[in-house]
């Protein structure tokens, strides 16, 4: 397991996504805009760059099937961006938040998308084809402060969502005439919109990064307490466990498989966590092998000269006698990784590769060798 | 002496590394508004509790954290009277010229010194361990320069009294 590929493409990265045949990825520079690079041959250049927010784009999702983009902002927009010939023409969503947008994915299907707002609700949003435009439905009234995170079931019903608040929501996001009544779906008393099905109140301070697990059956978030919570059955009876980590938080996870989950956050190495054979969750380690940088001993207590270190120059870390400096972490990353996407051959079940960003400006592929 | 300055500022330091986890965050109360929300204090599910550390009673720093933002609040070692003179003009001296520190705030917090404010733009512009290493490197310095500053002035003292003192003997 291993950082197979390191692309420095801008100084902070938000948020980024890949293109259903992934030789594209589309990712916001911390800034208004939308970047979208291509790789030919060995390097990476810049093709496009989608232009209609007010704000920083908190979010972007790829879809795989229909190669849409879905871009959401903090100036309360979103737009769904359809290529057509060489451009990308951006599409109206009628998102009707009056907060910032925080997260955003593609159902499965890719019929409908989630937006999770600092507006304490979460729109589900599907296209209306006589107007050419997004239409959404809201969840409101049921979270207590901002929804960090969302994250589709595979059965296109179900949506979990993470807030400040600490606590981790199930909902049903059955909409009529766009999702079809199965016979299958176990919930089937529960399939009026925003109908809360569970609510997970395990973590005492903020949750991020909720997934499923690829079947549905497992759900996982992230607590900024460092701990990372598993629960099975969330529909019939819920079990979970806690697994606290060693070190500080993590912002975002991925299920790898049923068993196998990566976890990246304030640590700038990305963590494994898997579940034994009965099923219990542990940490395993490290993705990353950290090499200490060795730190030269410098006499020199000036404020210019303290003030000049900020910048990451190429400084050597200043030593006092009686305190140590900490020493820079050598990594991939040099500062907090943000999100991780899966690189998903099609016909893969298990996720063999994925990519990280983060506010140091890159995009980090990593790879998973064969006997996990 | 020294040994409990290096244990107050180790304290210091892994509390900070803990604290300074921050992500941009935008504003609850108001649209399109991005505000630190530990100067904001509207939410309060957004803040999380206050860590005091103290040296002695004289010395202490308050720590607050927020989802997007900081505030560090430091109270120096003032021994006599001079010593209150001194520090409180020096800090003040600092503390106009925030902007060039960035991190500084213009005021300090009831009852402290000095304060600082680090908020997520900081954190994606600039090294975490490297605002962590100037925060620490800051106080370390602050006692020295005082010690410095009282001991020019007592020296200043004793040569002009002399000298005055002189046409008199």
């Amino acid at each position: 397991m291993a950082a197979v590929a390191i692309h420095q493409f801008a100084q902070c990265i938000t948020c980024h996504a890949w293109s259903p045949d992934q030789s594209m990825v589309a990712f916001c520079p911390n800034n208004h805009e939308v970047h979208i690079y291509k790789l030919f041959g060995e390097k990476w250049e810049r093709v496009h760059v989608l232009q209609k927010h007010d704000q920083i784009v908190s979010g972007i999702d790829w879809s795989v099937r229909s190669n849409k983009i879905v871009t959401v902002s903090h100036d309360r927009n979103s737009y769904v961006w359809n290529q057509e010939a060489s451009e990308w023409v951006p599409t109206l969503v009628i998102l009707r938040l009056n907060r910032a947008a925080l997260c955003v994915q593609w159902c499965p299907k890719e019929n409908k998308f989630a937006v999770g707002s600092g507006a304490k609700t979460v729109c589900i949003c599907y296209y209306e084809k006589e107007n050419n435009w997004w239409v959404s439905k809201l969840i409101r009234k049921k979270h207590n402060s901002s929804v960090t995170s969302v994250a589709w079931h595979p059965n296109n019903i179900l949506l979990a969502t993470t807030s400040t608040d600490g606590k981790c929501r199930v909902f049903s996001t059955f909409i009529k005439g766009v999702d079809s009544r199965e016979s299958g779906a176990s919930s089937s008393s529960n399939l009026k919109f925003g109908e809360q099905i569970a609510q997970l109140d395990l973590s005492f301070t903020w949750a991020f990064g909720v997934r499923w697990s690829p079947s549905g059956n497992t759900l996982a978030y992230a607590g900024h307490n460092s701990m990372i919570y598993f629960i099975e059955d969330v529909g019939s009876s819920p079990s979970a466990q806690n697994v606290a980590l060693r070190d500080l938080p993590l912002r975002d996870i991925l299920f790898v498989s049923e068993k196998l989950v990566i976890g990246v956050g304030f640590d700038c190495n990305p963590m494994v966590f898997t579940a034994d054979e009965t099923g219990l969750w542990s940490f395993v380690k490290f993705l990353d092998e950290k090499k200490i940088a060795p730190s030269s001993s410098k006499y020199g207590s000036q404020f210019s000269e303290a003030f000049g270190k900020l910048y990451g120059q190429s400084k050597p870390a200043i030593n006092s006698d009686t305190v140590e400096s900490s020493r820079p972490r050598g990594g991939a990353h040099e500062n907090c990784i943000s999100c991780i996407v899966p690189l998903r051959k099609p016909g893969d079940t298990i996720v063999r590769r994925f990519s990280t960003s983060g506010l140091d400006g890159k995009v980090v592929i990593w790879e998973l060798d064969g006997h996990h | 002496m020294a040994t409990t300055l290096r244990l107050y500022l180790t304290c210091i330091r892994n509390t900070l590394e803990a604290a300074m986890c921050l992500q941009n965050f935008p504003c609850q109360e108001v649209e399109r508004h991005n505000k630190p929300e530990v100067e904001l204090k509207t939410s309060p599910e957004l803040l999380l509790n206050p860590v005091l550390i103290c040296r002695n009673e004289a010395e202490k720093c308050l720590i607050e954290t927020s989802i997007n933002s900081i505030r560090i609040s430091l109270k120096v070692k003032q021994a006599d009277e001079l010593e209150n003179i001194l520090a409180k003009k020096f800090l003040r001296f600092l503390s106009m010229r925030a902007e060039s520190f960035q991190v500084l705030r213009r005021k300090p917090v009831q009852g402290y010194d000095i304060s600082f404010l680090i908020t997520n733009y900081h954190c994606e512009d600039m090294h975490k361990h490297k605002l962590i290493d100037f925060i620490v490197q800051f106080m370390e310095d602050i006692d020295k320069e005082i010690s410095e500053l009282k001991l020019s002035v007592n020296t200043r003292g004793r040569l002009v009294a002399t000298e005055f003192l002189k046409q008199f003997i």
